[in-house]
């Protein structure tokens, strides 16, 4: 009998002895809905997202149109005078670096090496969906690349646009439900709250422990 | 020091115990402090919500569910994630489990790997196994890194090196990897950083843990702040998730209550920097889930310790608990400290090598109420305390059982209590010369100051009113 087999016949017998114990009989508990549906306007999403992520030191802009973000990340290029960025080719990347020099921009695609992603002084990614009473990002990566442009680049932009802002995880579930029940889902969906941190030496807050040191929330709309 | 194997089969508690009670070290008191500091902001978080309660019991719910199904929901989980390419396998012991990791390295030709935090793979010792086949294994979590370099075990779930101070970790940084010594905290993270990022670029596998395997969605759930998960399991072409077999939740629309109580009962934050929701290996990788047994089934066949299977591993208990916050966890003699490890550890290792755990406890009960998921741990010691007597166990011995008859029998009639009481105060008045007794008698007086005997007993004091009434 294989161990699989094995571990499987042992969790049965226990099982048997504890029905018998009254124990085993139980009905799929429901799910729960931990917090309740308030549906606050935009304007309050917005607010509440930027101070959360901010409380955890992490950067927020808000810019209420397109030409605004360029403006923006052009502005936040020059101020760390990053040469280049690195980007994920999505059509809201692409929106918003429609403004750089072509030189300014890497698109990062599935053949570059971990050691070229490290080398990228800022990574250029998109959100899912974004929470605002916690401040994190919902992001879907699919393939290795995508995965590492979250954690390697030593500051990671997320740019995603207002209507994606949702008021919690439990409003946000439901696509992320069916990303991850789908057959051909492949990757990881990663919640990210904040910039990478460590408390682990004296309970000292740390940032960029091996994650991003910086990270940069760009919401248009 | 990390000490050999027979460590890790249950060392007898009190052995350790006298050295951190009666002679504290100053790491002990940092600990003291943390514990107590995190324990009441991590309570304070959880308490400022107003649906704790109702969370703990719908979790308490949910989590009763899995284990009563675990058989079908193990098999579910299986299904959905070999759809996706993901070897799934079964190991029944530690040692078994070693044996699959090393034949996983060896198919891919792994020199090195990079570990994210996991206390499974504490209990199978794979660090120790990997270098003994000539693998690097890595700790990358910032804590695990520096108790690996310090060759000790982690003495909290959660923070691992929470006795270490700056100062400490400067030291070792220097001793150990040659770097130039520093106590300030940033530059310490940024030496870790710096070696670390070489180690995920080099390794050719990463290990982790599992908080939450979702059956339904086919989904391994990891929770971490430092980003090391992330990179262990996402740099390297292979990844091996460990993981044992009551971790797994029935449904995906369960977790977001999961990663609610997860985040504030372990770090006191909202949610964790970062949590992994993986489904399948990405293009040009190979994903492996490893479900580790190692005594978890044998918990299954006494069901009043079930909810000992509950625990998500978040830590409040031990920073609640005034005995794990004296003595740290290496006293607990395995893996898992503080009152579920008191709970956890005889179920695994057995009574008769850690019978006496589930007497580590004041039963103040501190523990059960910051428990995320209810988990009855006052419960779980006294219905374990009450197997410890009743089963072979170091508190079932010849003499253990001499003791209890003779105080029967002194209790069962008024001569005999006289008699006893009157044996007892003969005994406190020679105990001033029991700090000399070279045993373990010496080590429980020496740092305690026993009572002052009264001149009279409370019998002498009621026969002598009674008899003054008479006269009177």
């Amino acid at each position: 009998m294989s161990s699989r087999d094995v571990i499987l016949q042992r969790i049965r017998s226990g099982l048997t002895n504890a029905v018998a114990a009254g124990f085993g009989d139980l009905r799929e508990p429901p799910v729960p809905e931990v917090w309740p549906r308030t549906n606050p306007d935009s304007a309050t999403l917005v607010s509440q997202f930027r101070t959360e992520l901010e409380s955890l030191s992490g950067e927020s802009i808000h810019c209420p149109t397109m030409t605004d973000a360029r403006r923006q990340l052009a502005q936040l290029m020059e101020t760390a005078t990053w040469p280049r960025l690195g980007s994920l080719d999505r059509p809201l990347t692409r929106e918003l670096t429609a403004d750089l020099p072509v030189d300014r921009v890497d698109w990062v695609t599935s053949d570059w090496t971990p050691p070229q992603i490290e080398q990228l002084p800022a990574g250029l990614i998109t959100a899912d969906a974004l929470l605002a009473d916690t401040g994190s990002c919902v992001v879907h990566c699919s393939t290795a690349t995508e995965r590492l442009m979250c954690y390697l680049p030593p500051v990671c932009i997320v740019v995603a646009r207002v209507n994606q802002l949702a008021e919690h995880l439990p409003a946000a579930w439901g696509p992320i439900s069916k990303t991850c029940a789908a057959k051909d889902s492949r990757g990881e969906i990663v919640l990210i709250t904040g910039p990478s941190r460590t408390a682990d030496i004296e309970k000292i807050l740390i940032l960029g422990v091996h994650g991003p040191k910086r990270l940069v929330v760009m919401l248009v709309g | 020091m990390l000490e050999s194997a027979s460590h890790l089969n249950g060392a007898p508690f009190l052995k350790d115990e006298n050295q951190g009670l009666y002679e504290p070290s100053p790491q002990f008191e940092n600990l003291a402090k943390v514990c107590e500091y995190s324990s009441k902001s991590n309570t304070a978080v959880a308490a400022a919500i107003l649906y704790f309660q109702e969370w703990r019991e719908a979790a308490h719910q949910i989590k009763k569910y899995s284990i009563a199904n675990l058989d079908k929901l193990l098999v579910q989980f299986e299904c959905a994630m070999k759809a996706r390419g993901v070897e799934v396998l079964f190991a029944q012991d530690a040692a078994e489990a070693n044996r699959l990791v090393l034949e996983i390295a060896r198919e891919h030709n792994v020199k090195s790997v990079v570990k994210a935090k996991s206390m499974v793979t504490e209990e199978m010792e794979l660090n120790h196994v990997l270098e003994e086949a000539g693998i690097r294994a890595i700790e990358t979590d910032l804590g695990e890194y520096i108790v690996q370099l310090a060759k000790q075990r982690p003495i909290h779930l959660v923070t691992p090196a929470m006795h270490f101070s700056a100062d400490e970790v400067g030291q070792l940084f220097h001793e150990k990897l040659g770097e130039p010594y520093s106590a300030e905290h940033a530059a310490l993270t940024a030496i870790a950083r710096k070696r670390l990022r070489a180690e995920y670029l080099a390794a050719g596998m990463g290990v982790s843990g599992c908080n939450f395997a979702v059956a339904d969605s086919g989904t391994v759930v990891v929770v971490e702040n430092e980003g090391n998960a992330g990179l262990s399991t996402s740099t390297p072409p292979v990844h091996v998730v460990l993981v044992g077999i009551e971790k797994i939740i029935p449904k995906i629309d369960h977790l977001p209550l999961f990663l609610n109580l997860l985040g504030r009962s372990g770090t006191g934050q909202k949610l964790t920097t970062y949590t992994h929701l993986i489904h399948g290996p990405a293009p040009g990788k190979k994903l492996y889930v490893i479900f580790l047994d190692n005594g978890r089934t044998k918990v299954l066949q006494d069901p009043h310790a079930w909810e000992s299977l509950f625990c998500i591993r978040c830590g409040a208990c031990l920073n609640a608990c005034p005995v794990y916050r004296r003595v740290g966890g290496w006293s607990y003699g395995w893996v898992y400290p503080g009152p579920i490890g008191s709970v956890l550890t005889p179920h695994l290792v057995g009574l008769e090598k850690a019978g006496k755990l589930p007497f580590a406890s004041s039963l103040c009960g501190a523990c059960g109420e910051v428990c995320p998921v209810k988990i009855d741990l006052p419960h779980q010691l006294v219905h374990l305390r009450h197997r410890a007597v009743n089963e072979p166990s170091p508190m079932n011995s010849a003499f253990e059982r001499l003791q209890w008859k003779l105080w029967a029998w002194a209790m069962g009639g008024p001569r005999r209590y006289g008699l006893a009481m009157w044996a007892v105060r003969i005994g406190v008045r020679m105990a001033k010369y029991l700090p000399w007794h070279p045993d373990k008698l010496g080590a429980w007086t020496r740092g305690r100051e026993l009572p002052k005997v009264p001149s009279h007993s409370f019998r002498n004091w009621w026969q002598e009113r009674s008899s003054q009434k008479g006269k009177n």
